[in-house]
């Protein structure tokens, strides 16, 4: 008996996501995977990795399972637990098992947030052995040959305690994400949300300028999520002043000086 | 007479007994006690914590001041709001620290006088308060970054933009602060819309006599910018028209020169279009400024533009060398001019044509596009800003001649060798890394671990009185990291039940084997098993302002690790030479935060330069000595690597950089913190993008420093 466990998402991908390539990633990422090759994605958040996942499930054709790390999550959140039900234990498969029995591609978002705990069961699983040790049952499965395992991680913490660690990293084909180069974005604003293209320029604007703050006052500038956000509240009719102070300003900062000159930004290309 | 109520005859009796006390009895010498003291005792209670507090205050420098203060401020609350009533009281005791004791007392009598400049004032705007504003809003802007600073007028050198002290133009604060906003965008549109292009600072100081035609390139450029500005900025076009000009007359003469300069607001007119018009323009009535207009220097421009064009030029020139080298570059070998330039053939373009002005450039090596790292991007974004295109000049290849000054040879024993090795003993051999030999000068260095003259230790007190507020806020953020406990699974007793535990015991149990003991789970905090190791900069150039932010900075820390318990080290760095390089134990891991310790930290001060290189090697052996878990290495800095003789540019960076990478095999997280604002350039290449930080105002050193540690370390 296998049933998802908690904390997970496993979806086919039925209809086409949106995702306007870059580079050559789709490529990098589908000759990886015919390769049998775990692949890392870098970026900054809410620059389109989990986009380009989904995108990949559906391009590939395999189910999809998603689990976004958080700092308590254990190999065993991963691997599976026993159960009691009706005075019998029973073994429940975790995502990352269900995953490697069923060739789906695994997902482990933000993978530096998990328990170092994880890097036991991921490690035997990419390199060629391609096995997952499954201690309390005491067996190793072998990944089907579609199984493919991709985590992510965002190089930009400054935390020393949250780094990858080079035998984790070393394992990987590793795509980078950036924010994309302003036609792209255009296009990417447009289709994800109808807006006007002349106001999807104003909005790129704008994101640049606030990405030209970064290192000076901001950790991070708006990402792409973060204008696309802004640009379904201006769809609702929310004045665009409005859209960037609450979709934008507010989500990077709380600095009282930087929110004004992030709002007066904004109002001086709306 | 109305009975009162005893409750507040006993309040009244508490007031003057809790005053008469702070005072030391000051107070009780003054008349009219009883009427005093009913009045405070009828104020809000805000008001009267708000005496309390600053009466304690005040009492510690002078008890008779604080009696005054007292006497007066009921007086003060009938004027003034609490802002303002903190105001004066702020005023009267930097009078006394200033000028003593009878000018503060009489700017305390003052209250009604300074109660009615205190209300105009709350029409002014102060650059103080707006100057963090307005450098985040000019950064956002785009292009270099420019610094924001106040001067008696208002202009730009192209490095930096300089406004006014206060304004009160406008007769409500907003205006005025809008105003700021104006004069700083109009400013920055000079150096973005190429106003001072090379080419154009060139024609006017070379071929105009620049006096006269200086104001009348002003106006001229004033009519073009603010037709940029609302093709690109739609919103602060609204704000230009406003805050022009105030009276009809000045709109009229204006309104007369923008008709006859029509060419100057199409979207394709340059810098060198106004210049084309100043004789047909030089003999018109010449409008007054705009509000929002600043001076023009040419010649101050003139200066910065040449120094910054020759700074570029050498270092777009070294690294455009260093893509050439990496390791990954397709050629190999093919040293000719023609390979070279058709190598690193530089594509830009005008991005969008006339509605986006902003430049697109693409750096292609063999025709594949090369990834351009961040601080060569702005390094090309700044010359295109002084040149429009990337000069023939600057793409040929390096004369290495050029670099001779920046690359000297370190002699062993050549002028700057001849520094006597005093004292072998106890002294420490370290190697350096010669980028220009690629290898190791072994035991080059020699290092001396030397004691610091123990300093004032009222400068602690001072420092923790001065940054109460700051303190309490750090302790409280370090709390909450102390306190982030974490559930702890299969312990043997605690809060709660394992529920996994139980589990598995049962299989375990209805399996025939032993049940496992440990079936709870407890919360307990986080074991921080960190050991850091901070460096600090002792070198002649932190003298002043740095070398008291550091001091400042380090006693907050000290009074913070002490709360979390981290394992700390304390080192000062500094040196003359690679035969006299020292670190200043200043305290060790195992030392406690004592009155000596307290006394070394008040006792740093400036010393010679910055070998940094060796200092990290030494220091990051002692902390590879100590056990932790996780060990990171904290430089506090003002600047790049220098040192005497040939330790400095490249060279310093790059041995400092090897050192670094050194640290980082043994397991060590090195951090950097500076307060050089050209840190940009050359801190990524050192400690990679995610491990530097950099302050651009001194004073907020302490408070980011105890930030950043508190990042890095959760």
């Amino acid at each position: 008996m296998s049933t998802s466990a908690i904390h997970t998402k496993q979806s086919v991908v039925t209809d086409e996501p949106y995702y306007e390539a870059i580079a050559d990633e789709i490529d990098v990422f589908a000759a990886a995977y015919r390769n049998q090759l775990p692949v890392l994605l870098k970026g900054p958040t809410g620059c389109g990795k989990t986009r380009f996942i989904e995108y990949m499930a559906w391009h590939l054709k395999r189910p999809l399972v998603t689990v976004a790390c958080h700092d308590d999550l254990t190999a065993s959140d991963l691997v599976g637990r026993y159960l009691i039900k009706a005075g019998e234990t029973v073994w429940i498969d975790g995502p990352l098992t269900s995953a490697v029995r069923n060739g789906s591609i695994c997902y482990l978002d933000e993978i530096v947030e998990a328990r170092k705990d994880t890097s036991v069961v991921i490690h035997p699983l990419c390199d060629d052995r391609r096995l997952l040790p499954i201690e309390k049952l005491g067996e190793s499965l072998t990944a089907r040959r579609e199984f493919c395992l991709a985590i992510s991680y965002n190089p930009g913490y400054q935390s020393v305690l949250k780094d990858l660690k080079q035998s984790t990293r070393q394992r990987f084909v590793a795509l980078e994400f950036n924010y994309p180069i302003s036609e792209v974005e255009q296009t990417i604003l447009e289709k994800e949300t109808g807006i006007k293209a002349s106001v999807a320029r104003q909005l790129i604007k704008f994101g640049s300028m606030t990405r030209n703050l970064k290192g000076n006052g901001l950790d991070e500038g708006a990402s792409t999520r973060l204008l696309v956000n802004a640009a379904k509240l201006m769809n609702e009719d929310i004045t665009p002043v409005v859209a960037t102070d609450t979709a934008i300003a507010q989500a990077l900062t709380d600095d009282e000086d930087m929110l004004q000159a992030i709002h007066e930004l904004s109002r001086s290309v709306f | 007479m109305r009975k009162e109520p005893s409750q507040n005859f006993l309040n009244r009796i508490r007031i003057r007994k809790d005053l008469e006390k702070l005072t030391s009895g000051a107070l009780s010498r003054h008349k009219g006690l009883e009427d005093l003291i009913s009045t405070i005792a009828a104020l809000e209670s805000e008001k009267q914590s708000f005496i309390y507090e600053w009466t304690e205050l005040i009492a510690r420098s002078n008890n008779e001041l604080a009696a005054h203060f007292i006497c007066k401020s009921p007086n003060a609350f009938s004027h003034m709001e609490l802002e303002g009533v903190m105001s004066w009281v702020e005023h009267a005791v930097t009078t006394f620290d200033n000028r003593g004791l009878g000018f503060a007392i009489e700017a305390l009598e003052d209250v009604g006088a300074f109660a009615s400049k205190f209300a105009s004032r709350s029409v002014q705007c102060e650059f103080e308060a707006t100057s963090n504003f307005l450098r985040y809003f000019v950064r956002g802007l785009g292009g270099r970054d420019l610094r924001v600073a106040n001067d008696r007028s208002t202009y730009t050198d192209t490095e930096s933009l300089f406004v006014p002290d206060t304004l009160e133009i406008f007769p409500v604060a907003e205006q005025n602060f809008t105003l700021y906003k104006l004069i700083a965008v109009h400013l920055w549109a000079q150096t973005w819309y190429g106003t001072w292009r090379y080419s154009v600072v060139e024609k006017l100081m070379r071929h105009m006599a620049s006096e006269d035609v200086i104001p009348v390139f002003n106006r001229l450029e004033c009519l073009r910018l603010d037709a940029c500005l609302a093709r690109d900025f739609p919103g602060l076009a609204r704000e230009f028209d406003m805050f022009g000009h105030t009276d009809s007359e000045t709109a009229e003469l204006w309104e007369t020169w923008r008709s006859r300069a029509e060419p100057l607001l199409q979207s394709e007119a340059t810098a060198e279009d106004s210049l084309r018009l100043l004789s047909e323009f030089k003999d018109l009535p010449l409008p007054s400024l705009k509000h929002y207009q600043g001076e023009m220097y040419a010649d101050k421009v003139r200066e910065s533009l040449s120094a910054r064009i020759e700074r570029e030029k050498l270092e777009f020139q070294q690294a455009m060398q260093d893509i050439r080298n990496a390791p990954n570059a397709e050629n190999d070998g093919e040293n000719g001019e023609d390979a070279q330039k058709q190598l690193l053939e530089l594509m830009m373009g005008e991005e969008g044509g006339e509605e986006d002005s902003e430049l697109n450039f693409q750096l292609t090596m063999g025709g594949n596009a090369t990834n351009i790292p961040d601080h060569l991007q702005d390094l090309i974004g700044s010359i295109l800003q002084d040149f429009g295109e990337i000069p023939e000049e600057h793409l040929r290849p390096i004369d290495l001649g050029q670099y001779r000054d920046e690359l000297q040879p370190q002699n062993a024993t050549g002028e700057d060798g001849n520094e006597s090795e005093s004292n072998p003993i106890g002294a420490f051999k370290y190697h350096e890394w010669d980028c220009m030999r690629q290898r190791f000068r072994d035991d080059f260095c020699t290092l001396r671990e030397l004691p610091v003259t123990p300093g004032d230790e009222s400068f602690v007190e001072e420092t923790l009185n001065k940054h109460r507020g700051l303190l309490k806020s750090i302790k409280k953020t370090f709390e909450a990291v102390l306190g982030e406990s974490r559930l702890q699974r299969r312990q043997s007793d605690g809060d709660d039940i394992d529920l996994e535990a139980i589990i598995e015991a049962y299989t375990d149990f209805s399996n025939g084997r032993e049940m496992s003991e440990y079936l709870y789970t407890r919360y307990r905090n986080q074991d921080r098993n960190i050991a850091v190791m901070f460096m600090v900069d002792m070198s002649g150039s932190t003298l002043g302002w740095v070398n008291d932010a550091e001091r400042e900075s380090l006693v907050l820390l000290c009074e913070a690790l002490e709360m979390l318990g981290d394992r700390y080290a304390i080192f000062g760095f500094s040196g003359r030479t690679n035969k006299r390089c020292e670190v200043y134990r200043i305290k060790d891991f195992d030392q406690a935060y004592t009155l000596d310790v307290r006394k070394r930290i008040s006792g740093i001060r400036p010393k010679a330069y910055t070998r940094m290189g060796v200092a990290i090697r030494h220091l990051g052996h002692l902390l590879h000595m100590t056990r932790a878990r996780t060990k990171l290495l904290v430089t506090l800095s003002d600047g790049r690597p220098e040192d005497y003789g040939g330790y400095k540019g490249k060279y310093g960076i790059e041995d400092t950089r090897h050192a670094l990478l050194e640290m980082k095999q043994s397991g060590i997280h090195a951090f950097c913190i500076t307060i050089d604002n050209e840190a940009q350039e050359y801190l990524p290449h050192m400690y990679g993008t995610a491990n530097y930080a950099v302050i651009d105002e001194v004073h907020k050193l302490p408070q980011k420093v105890a930030d950043i540690y508190r990042r890095l370390t959760t």
